[in-house]
Parts: C-alpha cells; sequence; structure tokens
C-alpha cells in the first residue's frame, strides 16, 4: 500500500500549511482583540445602552382639582376620557396594525393616516418611536372594553384612561369657572419644564385660569422594564436595572372653593331667559363676596374643553367669535357701559360732600335744561323736585343743575372713592377699569383745550365719557348699603388638598372706607328704597313679593352704531338704550347688592328692574329654604338628645 | 482483514476533532435554547421556542450522514467528485428555475415536507471538485494564472449562481474557500500580483452590476454605521451593545436583557454568537473561539499528514469553510465586518447548514482516518 502513496506529490502543499495556521491565528487574535475592545474596554458604555434600552419611564397621570359651589356643589369635576396610545417601535405593522385598526372601528382615511404618521415616528427614529404617542381621544366604552379583552394580542397599543374636565351645570356660571384648553406652542414655550407637555391641557378664562397652578397637580413617573417579553414579566428580569428611586408618587391638585351659589346662579339664567344679553353680579354686601355672575349669552364648557372633540372645539369657536352678542366676553368685568341714572346717587354724594346743594332745595323741570347755546333734556317734566324726589323719580334735570355747580374733578374723586375707574381686583378674566372723566382726561383727550362744561353735566347723569363695569357697580352699591365699606370682590373661598383638609382660607378684603358723612348717605338710601316704595318711584310697579328692594333704574343712551359694524337688519337693535337695575336687599338691613344690566333692552324700570326683583325674591327663598333645612337639622339632633 | 481494519480505526479514530466538534454543538444547542427563550411564554411564536429541539434532530441526522461520509473511503469520492459536483451545480440552476419567493431571495428546493437550501451542500462538492481538480494536476514548477483558470471555474459558476439568488454571503464563502484552497497550490510571483491587481476592477463590476441596492446599503452602514441607526445599522449597533453588555463575565444563561428583550434581531440564524457572549461574555467567548481555532487549526494538521494530494486539499477545503464561516459571522456581529447573512457554524440555527457542517467534518474524520 505504502508503494502507490506519492508524499511528494503533497510537497507543493506542504510550505503553505504554517502560512495557513499562522492566518488562523492571526484572525483569531484580531476577534479577540475586538472582543476585549467591546466587554472589557467599553464594556461599561454598551451595559448602560442596554438599560437604557429596556428602562422606560411611564407617566403617572394627576387629577385636577375639583371646583365647588359655597355650599360644596360640585361645579368642575373630572371624568375618564379613554385615549389610545401606540409605541411606533413595537408595534407590529403587518399582524398587530390591522387588528388594532378593526377594534378601534377606524375608517379607512383615519387608518390610512394614522399608520402614516407611525411609520414618520419610525423612520425619523431618535426617542420618539419608544415613547407613547397619542391616537385617538376619548374613544367609546365598547371599543375600551375590546381593546382590553385582545390586549395581549395588541402589544404596543395602550388604552391609557386620563380625566376630562367635567361641567355638571354647563352654561351656568361658565365666564366664572372657565374651561379647558389644549396648550399651544406659545404656552409649551411659557411652561415648560416637567409639567407641560404637547397634547396637554390647561385652565382658560375664569378660575380654571387664574388659578391652574392649584388645580392643575403634579404628574409622577414610575420606571418599568419595556419590551413585551413575557418571561421577563413573570420572573421580574431586569428589575434589578431599575435604579432607585423608582417611583414619584402624583399629587392630585387642589380643590377649590368659590364663594357663589350656583342655586343663585341657576335662577338668575331663568329670570334672564327672555332677554338676549347683558350681565347680572350678585355681592355679599357685608364681606365683597361674589355670589353670582352671570353673563349673557354664554358658551358650554363642556364642548369647549372637548366633550365632543377637537371638530367640536373648532366649531364652537368659530360659532361664539362670530356671534355679535360676544358670548365670549365676560360681560361682568371684561366690559365697560355707561352707568346712565344708576349713577346718580354718586353724583348727589359728591355735590353734598361740597355743600354745593341743600337737600330739600328743589329744582323746577320743565323736561329738559338749558346750558350754554345745548338743550339737555329730561326724561319726563316733573315740576318742582327736591333731591330725593329727582333720585325716586330719576329727574335728569336736577342733576344737570348739579352738574353746573359742580366741579368735574370732584365727580370723579367720590366715583374713584367708590371705586369706579380702577380694577377691582377679582383676579380673573382681563378686566376694565371703566373711565372717570376728568379735567385732565379731557385735556389728553381733546389736545389741550376743548373741555366744556356741558361735559359735567352729563356725567353728573352717569353719560357722556363716563364708563363702569357691572361689578364695579355692584361694590359700589354694596359700598353704599353698609354705610362706606368698599371690599374686594372675592371669588375663592378657600383651597382644600383632595382629601378635603383646607390649605388656604380667604377672609374679606376691605378696599378702603369711604370718608362719607352717615347723614348725606342715610338721604340717598332713602331716595333709593323711595325709588322701589314710593308710588312715584321709578321701579314701584315692579317690585315682586315680599322683597324688600331698595336700588336705582337706569337707561343708558348707547352710541349709535353704523350699519357697517353690524348686521344692517339689527341696527335697530344696537341701537337700543341699555337698561340697568342697581340695588340692595333688604332695605333697611342690607345683605346683598345686586346689578342686572340688560344690553339694549330699553327702559331700565320696565326691563332690568323687574328681573332684578326677581332674583333677589330667588335669593330669599334659597336662603329660607336653607334656614329651614338647617332648623330641620338641629331640632332633630335636639330631639336626639332628649 | 475486517478486524484489522477496525483496530486501526480505533487507533486512528480523531479525538481531539470529534471531541471539539461535539463541545462546540452542545454549547450550540444550548445557546440555541437561550437565543429563544424569550419566546416560550408568548403564545402567537411558541413554535420557535422549540427551535432547539429541532436543531437536535438536525445533528443526529447530520451525525448519521457524517459517520457515512466518514467510512466510505475518500477515494471513492474522488472519483464521483465531478458528478457530483454536476449534480450540486444542476440544483443550483433548477433554484433559479422554480424556487418559490422567500423574502425576496430564492434559495430553497421543496422536496414534501422538507424545504433545503443547495447551495449549503454546494460547498462541499466545491470543496472535493477543487480537491480532485488539485490532486489531477501535480507540478513541480510554479504555476502561471492561465494554469489556474480551470481549477477557478469550478468556484466561479456557482458563486455567480447563487449570487444570483441573491446571496451574497454564500457566494463569497464559495470564493473564500476555493481560493484559500488555490493558495496551495504554487503561483509565479508574477502571477499572483497580476492576479491581486486583477481584483480591482473586478471588485468594480461586482459594486455597479453584480451587487442589489439593499445589499450595497449594507455594506455602506457597515462603513459608516452612524449614519443609519434604524435600519441595517441599527442591527449592528445592537449586536455590538448586546456582546459588550455580557462584559468580562457575562449576563448568565438566559439573564442577557438584549436578546431577552428582543433587541438582536435573526438573533438564532445570524446573530447567536451575539447570545452567547452576552450571555457568557469575554471568558465564554474565549473558550468558544479556541474551540473554533482549534478545529481550523487541527483541519491543517490533519492535511499536512494527509497521504495524498486529494486528502490534503479536502481537508484544507473544509477547514477553510469552517473558518470563514466563523471568522465572517463573529467579525460581523462584532462590528469588525460588514453585516452579510453567513451562519456560525453548529451554532446558527438550520437543517441544511447543520447536515453541510457535519458532513464536512465526517470528510475530515475519513482523511484523518486513512492518513
Amino acid at each position: 500500500m505504502k508503494l502507490f502513496v506519492q508524499r511528494s506529490d503533497v510537497g507543493e502543499f506542504r510550505r503553505r500549511y504554517h502560512f495557513m495556521v499562522l492566518g488562523i491565528l492571526v484572525a483569531f487574535a484580531v476577534l479577540t482583540a475586538r472582543l476585549a475592545q467591546l466587554q472589557i474596554a467599553e464594556a461599561q458604555n454598551h451595559r448602560s445602552q442596554a438599560r437604557r434600552n429596556i428602562v422606560g419611564r411611564v407617566t403617572l397621570a394627576t387629577t385636577r382639582g375639583v371646583i365647588r359651589d359655597s355650599q360644596g356643589r360640585v361645579l368642575a369635576a373630572n371624568r375618564p376620557s379613554y385615549d389610545i396610545y401606540v409605541v411606533p417601535d413595537v408595534i407590529d405593522m403587518k399582524d398587530t396594525w390591522p387588528r388594532a385598526v378593526q377594534l378601534m372601528g377606524l375608517d379607512a382615511a383615519k387608518a390610512r393616516d394614522y399608520r402614516q404618521r407611525i411609520l414618520d415616528i419610525r423612520a425619523k427614529g431618535g426617542k420618539r418611536k419608544l415613547q407613547q404617542t397619542l391616537l385617538e381621544v376619548d374613544v367609546n366604552r365598547d371599543v375600551v372594553a375590546a381593546l382590553e379583552t385582545h390586549a395581549a394580542e395588541l402589544p404596543g397599543i395602550d388604552v391609557v384612561p386620563t380625566p376630562v374636565r367635567y361641567y355638571p351645570y354647563g352654561q351656568v356660571g361658565a365666564h366664572l369657572l372657565g374651561y379647558m384648553r389644549e396648550i399651544d406652542a406659545e404656552g409649551l414655550a411659557r411652561y415648560d419644564g416637567e409639567n407641560y407637555r404637547a397634547g396637554d391641557r390647561m385652565g382658560a378664562v375664569g378660575v380654571e385660569r387664574r388659578w391652574e397652578s392649584y388645580l392643575r397637580g403634579q404628574r409622577g413617573w414610575q420606571k418599568v422594564v419595556r419590551g413585551q417579553n413575557r418571561r421577563a414579566q413573570r420572573t421580574g428580569l431586569g428589575e434589578q436595572y431599575l435604579e432607585e428611586p423608582r417611583r414619584l408618587e402624583p399629587i392630585p391638585g387642589r380643590d377649590i372653593s368659590l364663594t357663589i351659589d350656583i342655586e343663585l346662579e341657576k335662577a338668575i339664567q331663568r329670570e334672564m331667559r327672555g332677554q338676549l344679553a347683558g350681565a347680572v353680579v350678585v355681592v355679599d354686601v357685608r364681606t365683597g363676596r361674589l355670589l353670582a355672575a352671570l353673563s349673557k349669552p354664554g358658551f358650554d364648557p363642556n364642548i369647549l374643553s372637548g366633550e365632543e372633540g377637537k371638530e367640536a372645539i373648532r366649531d364652537a369657536f368659530r360659532r361664539l367669535s362670530r356671534d355679535p352678542l360676544k358670548p365670549l366676553l365676560d360681560k361682568t368685568t371684561s366690559a365697560v357701559y355707561p352707568p346712565g341714572s344708576t349713577y346718580k346717587p354718586f353724583s348727589a354724594l359728591a355735590a353734598l360732600a361740597d355743600g354745593l346743594i341743600d337737600p330739600n332745595a328743589e329744582v323746577d323741570c320743565m323736561g329738559g335744561y338749558e346750558f350754554g347755546r345745548r338743550y339737555f333734556r329730561c326724561t319726563g317734566v316733573h315740576r318742582k323736585v327736591n333731591l330725593h324726589e329727582a333720585i325716586v323719580r330719576s329727574c335728569n334735570t336736577y342733576f344737570y343743575a348739579l352738574g353746573e355747580l359742580i366741579h368735574i374733578d370732584q365727580l370723579a374723586k367720590v366715583g374713584m372713592d367708590f371705586g369706579f375707574g380702577a380694577k377691582t381686583g377679582i383676579g380673573i378674566n382681563p378686566e376694565a377699569r371703566g373711565r372717570m372723566p376728568t379735567r385732565a382726561w379731557y385735556a389728553r383727550r381733546y389736545k389741550g383745550d376743548g373741555f366744556r362744561g356741558g361735559f359735567t353735566l352729563l356725567a353728573a347723569i352717569g353719560q357722556g365719557a363716563t364708563t363702569v363695569t357691572v361689578l364695579q357697580l355692584a361694590l359700589a352699591y354694596a359700598a353704599l348699603a353698609n354705610d362706606g365699606t368698599l371690599y374686594q370682590p372675592q371669588l375663592v373661598r378657600s383651597i382644600e388638598t383632595s382629601s378635603g383638609t383646607t390649605v388656604q382660607e380667604f377672609p374679606p378684603r376691605v378696599r378702603s372706607i369711604i370718608d362719607v358723612e352717615p347723614g348725606q348717605l342715610a338721604l340717598i338710601k332713602n331716595a333709593l328704597h323711595g325709588v322701589v316704595e314710593d308710588s312715584e318711584g321709578t321701579a314701584y310697579s315692579e317690585s315682586v313679593g315680599d322683597v324688600d328692594v331698595a336700588g336705582k333704574t337706569g337707561t343708558a343712551q348707547v352710541s349709535h352704531v353704523t350699519p357697517r359694524s353690524v348686521d344692517p337688519k339689527r341696527v335697530w337693535y344696537f341701537n337700543r338704550d341699555h337698561a340697568w337695575f342697581a340695588g340692595y336687599a333688604p332695605a333697611n338691613a342690607p345683605e346683598i347688592a345686586i346689578v342686572v344690566l340688560i344690553e339694549h333692552g330699553g327702559g331700565g324700570g320696565k326691563n332690568a328692574a323687574p328681573v332684578a326683583m326677581r332674583v333677589v325674591d330667588a335669593w330669599q327663598k334659597l336662603g329660607k329654604k336653607r334656614l329651614a333645612a338647617r332648623g330641620g337639622e338641629s331640632s332633630r339632633r335636639d330631639g336626639a338628645h332628649l | 482483514m475486517v478486524f484489522a481494519r477496525a483496530a486501526r480505526t480505533r487507533e486512528q479514530f480523531d479525538w481531539p476533532l470529534f471531541l471539539a466538534v461535539v463541545c462546540i454543538a452542545i454549547m450550540g444547542v444550548v445557546n440555541l435554547y437561550s437565543a429563544t427563550s424569550p419566546y416560550i411564554d408568548d403564545p402567537r411564536r411558541s413554535g420557535l421556542a422549540d427551535m432547539y429541539v429541532q436543531q437536535v434532530y438536525w445533528l443526529v441526522i447530520g451525525g448519521l450522514l457524517g459517520t457515512l461520509a466518514a467510512v466510505v473511503d475518500y477515494r471513492t469520492i474522488e472519483r464521483f467528485a465531478y458528478v457530483l459536483y454536476g449534480i450540486g451545480v444542476s440544483s443550483l440552476v433548477l433554484v433559479l428555475l422554480l424556487a418559490s419567493d422567500i423574502r425576496g431571495s430564492s434559495r430553497w428546493i421543496e422536496l414534501g415536507r422538507f424545504a433545503f437550501q443547495p447551495s449549503e451542500f454546494m460547498k462541499l462538492f466545491v470543496v472535493v471538485a477543487i480537491a480532485r481538480k488539485l490532486a489531477d494536476d501535480p507540478r513541480t514548477e510554479a504555476r502561471t494564472l492561465l494554469d489556474m483558470v480551470p481549477a477557478a471555474m469550478l468556484f466561479v459558476i456557482p458563486a455567480v449562481l447563487v449570487m444570483a439568488q441573491p446571496d451574497f454571503g454564500t457566494s463569497m464563502i464559495y470564493t473564500a474557500c476555493a481560493l484559500t484552497m488555490l493558495a496551495l497550490a504554487r503561483v509565479r510571483r508574477s502571477s499572483l500580483a497580476l492576479g491581486v491587481i486583477g481584483v480591482i476592477p473586478i471588485a468594480w463590476g461586482m459594486w455597479h452590476f453584480g451587487l442589489r441596492e439593499y445589499q450595497k446599503h449594507r455594506i455602506l452602514s457597515f462603513l459608516d454605521p452612524e449614519a443609519d441607526r434604524t435600519g441595517t445599522g441599527w442591527h449592528a449597533l445592537q449586536s455590538r451593545t448586546a456582546i459588550g453588555n455580557g462584559g468580562l463575565w457575562g449576563e448568565g444563561f438566559r439573564e442577557g436583557t438584549q436578546n431577552q428583550f428582543g433587541f438582536l434581531p435573526d438573533q438564532f440564524s445570524d446573530f447567536p454568537f451575539s447570545v452567547f457572549a452576552e450571555d457568557w461574555g469575554f471568558i465564554g467567548c474565549m473558550a468558544l473561539l479556541a474551540l473554533y481555532a482549534f478545529v481550523c487549526a487541527w483541519a491543517i494538521n490533519i492535511a499536512s499528514l494527509a497521504k495524498d494530494r486529494f486528502g490534503a486539499a479536502v481537508a484544507v477545503g473544509i477547514g477553510a469553510t469552517f473558518f470563514w464561516h466563523t471568522v465572517f459571522n463573529v467579525g460581523m456581529t462584532v462590528g469588525v465586518l460588514p453585516v452579510v447573512g453567513i451562519t456560525l457554524p453548529l451554532f446558527s440555527y438550520g437543517g441544511s447548514s447543520t447536515l453541510t457542517t457535519l458532513v464536512g467534518f465526517g470528510l475530515l474524520m475519513n482523511v484523518s482516518l486513512r492518513r
């Protein structure tokens, strides 16, 4: 056998073998060196990258604080909205996605749109593809149930319940409460940091906005092991890699109790049913607390907060912003109006303080007043009237005569003592100042000279350049009622934690004590009572039930509008006078002050006064009912003791 | 006579080769279990978790076929070398003609329940054919490049056929393997230099006409991995992270998070080494690479002891197949080579490749037994 073996043949190969072995050694040496680099030199970097791959942070939602009225009734609360999120990197577009589309009941166009979005995020890479991306908001219960049932087959699809804002009373008190709006780019830039993200909602308007930082609460987070490995879920594999702290508990927002009484608010809404537009404010004269405030027309905060989806929000805003009656405007604080005759008590006090008039002196009203080359009209022919009768019967001529005597700056000074021409400090919604015209103001307005005595005559009857807000007027009447204390209006009574502990209580705050002669004030109050009680009074025929109200009617002329600014068919409406009633009740021991403004409502006595009377009536009935309830309760308690 | 042969076989049975291969195979199965363990509790993919059992079946079948390949005298195989080669080339042509399209490339022939990859078995046929060619053509003087052409055609034909599937990786294996074998022959220095220079236009031609877009993309993304962190580059990146995460001692069996949480793509076919490196760390890798290196070197040893040219060339060819598979695969997982689909012998799951590997070792044993 050996003879046939020609080993010399193999000799040609022989010299290659050691090169080959050398090649093997070099190749494996290179691999070894590379492994040493990865597993020893760079091990830490790779390890931390591997940890980052599997460790994720899940946001823990917080709940927004609840808003309640003075009786503890919930005005703004939260309900769950089930939102669907997708993790673009995890979801399987071939198998899982069509199933998810079917379960969610998406139409083809939407499904295509979402699909594209997921693919875009994937293509872009980076951190976002590992994060949850919002797909659908507030899906219905059936979809939620379907998705939860099949959750195991849908890796990458998450149903997350998020609380959405809910306003049980709908339109009632909407301007005070406000609504929730999705944060925009500007807001994100302003409130950067942890607490706000794109898609978040924040309070817009009213209490929701002003107290946002209290109501909002603080999000929490939890570190979790990411990935869809069932074994890891069972054995806790990877959990040891979660560094401490692993969890930050969310802090629920603070609850807020308001001073308003939603039942009174509802009563006002009811009494204003027949009116197109206007505003009503009721304040407690002993504290300055706001008991109710209505601005009409209003809006439904539920829809603006997204109850019916984004389309509905857009539609609602389009409609509201086009409405000539300006439903989005808070007419109690953000808009100014000429006060008309409701201002007369303050003109009278200004004249009395300077000793310019004798309350018993009479002016003969022939239906108007001649001043310079102009003739100033009165509402009627009142013949001989003193101060009392001038207020009761709302005689302009008397006040024109008063205006001729008084300096306009004195009128403004007393007005400002009562809080006109300055912000009241209620804190919500952009507040208008109103205007108390002075010589200086006219000088600025008409470039030096141009002041005429006629301006003072108009200012004395609350016309001309004088404007006020409804809230200012209510607080000024409260100051009349309580003999000279001007309060800062108060809307928030206290702040509580979600468990009910009071964090902060807000006592009433006095803005100023007005320097007014008690005797002179008594004269005015007596006259205001006469407006309602006296058979000659402008609001006499309007009193209802057993209400005991003192107050003043007003019919404020409006500057004429041209058909250019409004629908020509409605010009007649916008040229009608504003109807006012401002007063307090009960007349002899005042508790509340009330102002009713009906925009373009015509005469104040005929139109605004009846509404005010019925609101006061409603307030009285509410008080009695509450008293009865409390009384019954205490007698039951007594019974138990016996 | 029969007893004498049996005694001789026992005497010369190549225990080191046998034990090394058995060790690698066992580690491979264990590693496959770890690689697919994330699917154990997954109702939709629990089938994948049984992969290691299947691999055991393939190893058993492969062991039987390998024994067969070891028992038949290799000179019989030498005689039929070109016939086998012809069968192999025909089946590759057949694949191109009728194979169904799986994931964009057609590599399979279906026979009843089974689908096999002729390109895998073709590796052995190329080795045998080139060995036959080298054995038939002994020379004492150095060869010119022209002398090498017939032998070279033996690998160029299947390489082109496989490239058309398209399977860049296997084509590269044929080439690397055949060139290693051809390196056994003495070639003139000047011819060698010419050959090296000749590679440049061939490479240029390949780039522009031979490679498909995704293949070019893979190579480009290897050259600049940061440019593409999401696609191909992402796979390579996650593989490196897994290996580095193993550190010196490893995360432990079935504890490697990169694999357990699904960051390793194709962890049972192309990236089993990353799974192993994450579980067992640098120490484990060293042990495994030592085994691979030993088998490669041992094949050269067997070649050097072979009694004829055919046996020596076959031993070198089998060793080269094993070597290049290992180096390309580990090289791509550690990120020193671009990602091309080349399996790691006895670690990657696959019937055809396991059978081919074990039959190859049968041939190697054959040569070792008959030295």
